[in-house]
């Protein structure tokens, strides 16, 4: 006896995401993962001025568009051949590191709790869907109460990178040479002090929330594993001083750390609706085109591979490979690597303000190369993004994204791998086939962001649905 | 108990808000999550009953997409953030599947559109299609009153401000509709340009520009739209500080104005 269950909307992430699982004997033995949002940038970007891709890409995404700043402004200082001085990199770090710290915080509070606690009595996050509410009154009450609280500091984290973006979603301080802020005591004063009390909140409330819930939740260390493979393009990594030094670039498979390549990194796109003469593209290769009839695919979201296997990003890929975490792979060890990498941000954070120097910024009047090639690859909150664009007669000609999501919620590939969600979906036990809520609190674990991992669009005439 | 009860009966008085999330990028639930003074915890226990928002709800699958249905039959706000995407009949944002049927961003607009008391247009994808429809607009996106053939309240920006959606939502409960002008934006918000007020106009009226980004100057040759944008930005700056793009010596690019991006660029000009 199986039973086929789908979950649309998975609510509580970025986007419009739909999971398709199959239960035998109580356990998942298969599992579809499809994106639900199309909007095409790479063709949108084509033909548009280079240094324009900085504030276009972010708006990819509402929630990690400084994440896009940074890779697209990376990509960009490798096409034009320009280096930022190091001032200019920590106040730039600085800011990435405080959208990690709010969508951490986020993710946390507003989007992963709700699975384990119930929540305030205000809507839409109260609910009674389920009762799986294990905590004990008092403290469910605690852990309700620092959901509500939990939003004036990941506001302030905001606040901090709109001290030196100018505002955001979608700021506007990170570009080609470093930054655009003239550092002054204002600015310094004001991060300093703010980031000292989101620390304060992260060391002394978040992190007992944390082991709070996997204390009432010990079955979440034993699923959700998937392949185990992760891999970092790296962030934090250009520091000599070890307190500002986080993970570089590498990749876990089969248990052994290695380098990481980038010349290994394609995309696979058999069950994915395009249609290519290739089966496996590189970045900048010519966008395939759309068949939305193609045999057997099922998703829009490419399957980005490396050494042609799926990958695990984030929080979890980058403190294991950093040597900050062993205890194991799975839902819960994932969940608490979010909240142990907030801290370890926040001390990157406080480290780079000892260094940062209160200069003004260092631009310069850009001239766009007639033609030239860039990558940005960076890890990001929910892990590597890499940005490659190509230019011809000063206008973008191919620009190619690779999201943290697409890695994760990748669909299967030519090799039969599953996508790695999808993987670390298999062989849960589900405990109430009416509310498969270990489904939910798996996906959550990897924080998707289906916005940005559907950017990427074809044609298609007609849509044939699929009738479970 | 008692409180719960309370709570409850607040509930009930309070007006339902439907935020429904179409063809866009999520950035204005998460501009409103860093609204201060009121803060969203005070908007969501005072103002309004949040019903549905795919990103804040507890609930998820057909149980959430319920309440949505649920909400129609009251008097409700709809706040819509997102453009739509018209192509293949709506498919490329679907937004749920209810009773094994896809329900499109487009379906769920029309839907909802068509009852509640207001609509607001949330950013500048939902009011005139935004970057969602920047050319060659792939997923073919439309604003939402060229989709409900109708005059809705917009509230445009690349986010919108909190302010003005709090703003907005708060005048509709106590004081009705905000004086609009000929586009639906409320004048209150949008009202005069943000080179009228710009800390920099003084540059502006002496003639001394900046020559790049980083300077002190006015940065009108270097591309800043602030004189053909509204929004009150140079007054109420950026998630509680004291801030905004040209407090960062970066130009305005115009994103609450209709035709951004594509009319609005190049964003930087050397």
């Amino acid at each position: 006896m199986s039973k086929k269950v789908i979950i649309n909307p998975v609510t509580r992430i970025s986007g419009f995401l739909e999971i398709e699982v199959e239960i035998k004997n109580g356990r998942i033995v298969d599992a579809n993962s499809s994106g639900m949002l199309f909007r095409g940038f790479e063709k949108m970007l084509r033909g548009r001025p280079p240094l324009d891709a900085i504030y276009f890409t972010e708006r990819i995404c509402g929630i990690c568009s400084t994440a896009h700043s940074m890779g697209s402004t990376l990509a960009l200082e490798e096409a034009f051949n320009v280096v930022p001085d190091e001032n200019n990199k920590m106040i730039r770090d600085f800011m990435h590191g405080c959208e990690f710290i709010q969508n951490h915080l986020r993710h946390t509070y507003q989007y992963t709790m709700p699975d384990y606690v119930k929540g305030p009595d205000i809507n839409p996050v109260y609910s009674v869907e389920h009762n799986d509410f294990r905590l004990p009154e008092a403290i469910n009450k605690r852990i309700a109460s620092n959901y509500l609280t939990s939003f004036k500091y990941s506001r302030m984290a905001h606040e901090m990178l709109a001290e030196l973006g100018g505002k955001v979603p979608h700021t506007h301080g990170i570009f080609v040479g470093g930054t655009t802020v003239n550092m002054d005591i204002s600015k310094y004063l004001k991060v300093k002090y703010l980031l000292a009390q989101i620390r304060d909140f992260v060391e002394n409330a978040m992190l007992e929330d944390i082991y709070t819930i996997a204390h009432y939740y010990p079955e979440c260390f034993n699923y959700g594993k998937g392949y185990g493979n992760l891999m970092s393009y790296g962030c934090f990594d250009i520091y000599l001083q070890p307190q500002r030094f986080y993970v570089s670039p590498k990749v876990m498979i089969d248990g052994k750390i290695k380098e990481f390549d980038p010349q290994r990194v394609t995309e696979n796109i058999e069950y994915a609706w395009y249609k290519s003469d290739l089966e496996s593209l590189k970045p900048l290769d010519e966008e395939p085109e759309a068949d939305r009839f193609k045999k057997d695919a099922y998703s829009w979201i490419k399957a980005p591979r490396y050494k042609e296997l799926p990958m695990e990003v984030g929080p979890l890929a980058r403190l294991w490979l950093s040597g900050n975490y062993n205890r194991g792979i799975s839902t819960m060890d994932r969940t608490i690597a979010r909240v142990l990498e907030t801290k370890k941000i926040i001390e990157i954070m406080t480290s780079l303000l000892e260094g940062i120097r209160l200069e003004p910024a260092n631009q310069d009047q850009y001239v766009v190369p007639k033609e030239a090639k860039g990558k940005g690859l960076i890890d990001t909150t929910r892990g590597s993004l890499g940005h490659w664009l190509s230019i011809d007669e000063q206008e973008i000609f191919h620009y190619t994204i690779i999201t943290p999501t697409a890695w994760n919620l990748s669909p299967k590939d030519s090799m039969g791998n599953r996508g790695t969600i999808e993987q670390a979906l298999i062989a849960t036990k589900i405990e109430d086939i009416n509310n498969p809520l270990e489904i939910g609190r798996t996906v959550r674990s990897f924080d998707p962001c289906v916005s940005c991992a559907t950017h990427v669009i074809g044609e298609y005439n007609t849509l044939k649905i699929r009738i479970v | 108990m008692v409180n719960l009860a309370l709570e409850t009966r607040n509930n009930k008085e309070k007006i339902p808000l439907i935020w429904l999330e179409t063809c866009g990028c999520s950035g204005n639930i998460i501009s409103l999550m860093d609204a201060d003074d009121p803060d969203i915890v005070y908007f969501l226990r005072e103002m309004v009953d949040l019903t549905y928002n795919n990103s804040l709800m507890a609930a998820e699958g057909e149980a959430a997409y319920e309440k949505f249905l649920n909400t129609l039959d009251k008097e409700f706000i709809l706040v819509i953030e997102g453009a739509i995407s018209i192509k293949d009949e709506g498919l490329y944002n679907v937004i749920a599947r209810y009773k094994d049927r896809l329900i499109t961003g487009m379906e769920a607009a029309l839907k909802a559109g068509e009852k509640a008391k207001y609509v607001i247009s949330m950013g500048t994808c939902a009011s005139y299609g935004g970057i969602s429809a920047a050319a060659p607009n792939p997923s073919q996106c439309i604003s939402v009153n060229e989709h409900l053939n109708k005059k809705t309240i917009l509230l445009p920006g690349c986010p919108g401000h909190p302010d003005w959606v709090i703003g907005t939502i708060g005048h509709l409960i106590a004081f009705g509709i905000p004086e609009l002008d000929e586009e639906g934006r409320p004048i209150i918000f949008y009202g005069i340009t943000i080179h009228d007020n710009c800390t920099r106009r003084s540059y502006f009226d002496e003639r001394v520009f900046a020559s790049k980004l980083g300077e002190k100057e006015c940065m009108f040759r270097l591309g800043c739209r602030g004189p053909i944008t509204k929004a009150d930005c140079p007054i109420i700056r950026w998630n509680d500080t004291d801030n905004w793009p040209i407090g960062v010596n970066t130009p305005c690019i115009g994103c609450t104005q209709r035709g951004f991006p594509d009319g609005m660029e190049p964003f930087v000009r050397y």
